[in-house]
């Protein structure tokens, strides 16, 4: 009995000493910002989760090397997490109790995004651009929305958008989709029911899962139907195929995409069958001739950036990470995560990241409500609209 | 008489309770970061209670199921629906919900009756994609595949929230889980289901009713996934459909399988050793091989996974639970154990 006390006051006094935790702001060194994100290494979205921390750290690197912010440099862990939100909750909950990361930063996917709120209430640490642009991450009635910024177009607005733009260009258009069903195909079809419902139209809803390579099925139903613009919410194998799919079935409606298929790898895979594809873009093209893709561009030339792995997605790290040094540098020279939050809601029409420009305030952090479109002509991904809301 | 348990060895069950009480705060003592660890405990816990439920089904009757995340599914969902859009009390849905994903393994149950071995894993599977489907479905209730939020459980007035509270509740009914199958293992009906397994013909000449222990089977092993998918819901606050994909169903098999089937132990353990392979063995590996070539390590949690389970099939196929049977036996004999036998 004696031994068992002993045992159990020994286990207490372990459990007393763990309660001091470390002072000050986690994260935060005198010479370091440490930051956490959560990317697919080895899942369906591996060639994107590679590329994207990618385009982030070249833009880390070049502050870094011009002092960083307040003379601390950025330090990026990437977790792997499969694009599956169980296992997006693990290597959150890691970067936050183990690395004791200052905050979030493009965690990836719109599931894997919503499961970690709860974390989010319960360390109040913010997650700056998560990589997706699902409407519901600046929706300020979900749970812990006050600590998510939403750099993105919700796919929402996106599809509202191409659909106003397709019954501006034919206002007989018999308008099709053809989405991913999942979290991201979800909030496309709520933008088109909205649309539907504020126009008086209907669209036709063809699905299909994510992973999916052969989209015979759906183009047929589409061809059926009689569509003359259709749009696609897939990423950036689903356009090529539907696209070339269509052109073998004789089928060749306007096809348009939401803006993860604004790949460039789409015009170069697509061949004749992407001509004229139009899809919408939440950033500048990071090949056109404002600053910000200008930059880009020389420090992808400096850093000697493989051709293949330069374009949006890439481009959409670069940016993101522009957005969070911005908030960091707003936090002050003593940041906590309070800070952060206060210093992000100082955006006002901020157009410093080569997106769209950006506005943050308490009770709105969707950052951004409007895209460009991007046509495919002659092979070549040309800027076709001013910004559209 | 000689009473039921009297062979069994019960002295484990005290130290075991004592050990799962002291463990998040020896945890808290030892590291800052107790609270991820706890996290990975709850998910073992969570994890626990359906292994060892498939392992009722596949280790001691006999059937192959590729489908419990939608058991999972089921319970998690149908509790999220109960308590917060049904406004039923949590502790009434722990009991409902669990016997709904039951019902589903019944329903599931009518098919092994005539199929079995690879047909059975294959009609499970589609049962996996079924329920994810039906998920997207009814997203009235659902909200589809944009996932559910869901609320903290409430018990006897208390709100359960974070991972310390959490832990206990997971590992209350973890606990609960194994002593309560290791009981109906030792009992009438865990003797039918390894009758059946063993031979169904001659399990049906000793007058064991196949249809109704066979359906018996998938009922308890669906309410023990169902029991595990609401405690998942309610811990994790947001359930969706890429929670449950058929991956996890397959992992759930490999942790049967690495820690033995047809053992309650086996599957506590196998479960244990997948999932801290997985979040404390896998990172460093993938660091070493980062490191060592300069590269990323692709998809290295795949391989190890498939490696292990192909080196347990052929060398150890009675899984960690045998190969501690066999180290306890060596002990008990040692120095007079024959040389022979435990290479």
């Amino acid at each position: 009995m004696k031994r068992i006390t002993t045992i159990i006051m020994f286990v207490m006094t372990l459990g007393l000493i763990g309660c001091s935790g470390p002072a000050g702001s986690p994260g935060i060194t005198e010479n370091e910002i440490l930051i956490g994100n959560v990317q697919d290494l080895s899942g369906p979205m591996k060639e994107l989760g590679k590329i994207i921390p990618a385009g982030s750290n070249l833009y880390f690197d070049h502050v870094n090397n011009n002092g960083g912010v307040h003379g601390r440099k950025i330090r990026m862990l990437v977790e792997d997490a499969q694009y599956n939100p169980q296992k997006t909750v693990v290597a959150v909950k890691k970067l936050i109790e183990k690395e004791q990361v200052f905050c979030l930063y493009n965690v990836i996917g719109t599931s894997p995004a919503e499961a970690v709120r709860p974390l989010l209430a319960e360390s109040e640490i913010p997650l700056i651009a998560p990589a997706t642009q699902s409407g519901t991450m600046s929706d300020m009635s979900r749970p812990a929305a006050e600590y998510i910024f939403h750099t993105d177009t919700g796919y929402d607005i996106q599809s509202g958008i191409l659909i106003d733009y397709a019954k501006g260009m034919d206002k007989n258009a018999v308008i099709g989709v053809i989405y991913q069903d999942d979290d991201y195909g979800e909030n496309v079809i709520k933008g088109v029911e909205e649309s539907e419902a504020e126009m008086g139209i209907t669209v036709q809803k063809e699905s299909f899962q994510r992973g999916a390579t052969d989209f015979a099925g759906q183009v047929m139903n589409l061809m059926k139907g009689g569509c003359t613009h259709v749009i696609i919410a897939g990423i950036v194998k689903e356009p090529i195929i539907i696209m070339k799919t269509a052109s073998a079935m004789g089928f060749s409606p306007q096809f348009m995409g939401i803006s993860p298929t604004m790949d460039h790898r789409v015009a170069l895979a697509a061949g004749p069958a992407g001509e004229g594809f139009i899809a919408a873009n939440f950033a500048q093209l990071w090949n056109s001739d404002y600053d910000v893709p200008k930059l880009y561009r020389e420090l992808c030339e400096r850093a000697e950036v493989p051709e293949a792995m330069m374009g949006m997605y890439h481009y959409y790290g670069f940016s993101t990470a522009i957005v969070l040094v911005e908030g960091l540098k707003r936090a002050g020279k003593n940041p906590t995560r309070k800070k952060l939050i206060r210093g992000m809601e100082t955006f006002n029409n901020w157009d410093g990241a080569g997106t769209q420009p950006l506005t943050y305030n308490r009770n709105d952090h969707a950052g951004a409500e409007s895209v460009i479109l991007v046509q495919i002509l002659d092979g070549v991904q040309t800027t076709i609209t001013d910004w559209l809301k | 008489m000689k009473g039921r348990y009297q062979d069994e060895n019960l002295k484990w069950i005290p130290a075991l309770i004592a050990l799962v009480i002291l463990l998040p705060f020896m945890l808290k003592g030892m590291t800052f970061s107790y609270k991820y660890y706890l996290y990975i405990l709850n998910t073992i816990g969570i994890y626990i209670i359906l292994t060892v439920g498939l392992d009722i089904l596949s280790g001691y009757t006999g059937l192959i199921s590729l489908g419990h995340a939608g058991f999972m599914a089921i319970g998690a969902y149908s509790s999220a629906i109960l308590v917060d859009q049904v406004g039923l009390p949590f502790g009434l849905s722990l009991i409902i919900s669990p016997i709904i994903a039951g019902l589903f393994g019944f329903i599931i149950g009518f098919p092994a009756l005539r199929i079995s071995g690879m047909y059975l894993g294959l009609t499970t599977m589609g049962f996996g994609f079924i329920i994810r489907r039906l998920i997207i479905a009814l997203r009235e209730w659902t909200q589809g595949s944009g996932g559910l939020v869901v609320s903290s459980p409430e018990l006897f007035g208390f709100t359960i929230k974070g991972d310390w509270a959490n832990y206990f509740l997971v590992w209350t009914f973890a606990l609960l889980t194994i002593v309560a199958s290791r009981r109906m293992m030792k009992s009438k009906i865990g003797r039918a289901f390894m009758a059946i397994r063993d031979s169904e013909q001659a399990a049906q000449a000793s007058g064991i009713n196949l249809a109704q222990y066979k359906m018996m089977s998938f009922f308890i092993s669906g309410v023990f996934a169902g029991l595990a998918g609401v405690l998942m819901a309610h811990t994790n606050h947001f359930i969706s459909t890429d929670h449950f994909d058929n991956m996890l169903s397959i992992y759930f098999i490999i942790m049967v399988l690495v820690g033995g089937m047809g053992s309650i132990y086996g599957a506590v353990l196998g479960t244990i050793f997948i999932v801290f392979l997985e979040n404390l063995i896998v990172p460093v590996v993938e660091g070493w091989l980062h490191a060592m070539f300069q590269n990323e390590a692709g998809d290295i949690e795949s391989l190890i996974f498939g490696l292990i389970m192909f080196l347990f099939i052929i060398f150890q196929p009675t899984g960690l639970y045998g190969m501690w049977l066999k180290i306890r036996i060596y002990w008990k004999l040692f120095p007079f154990n024959p040389k022979q036998k435990f290479t």
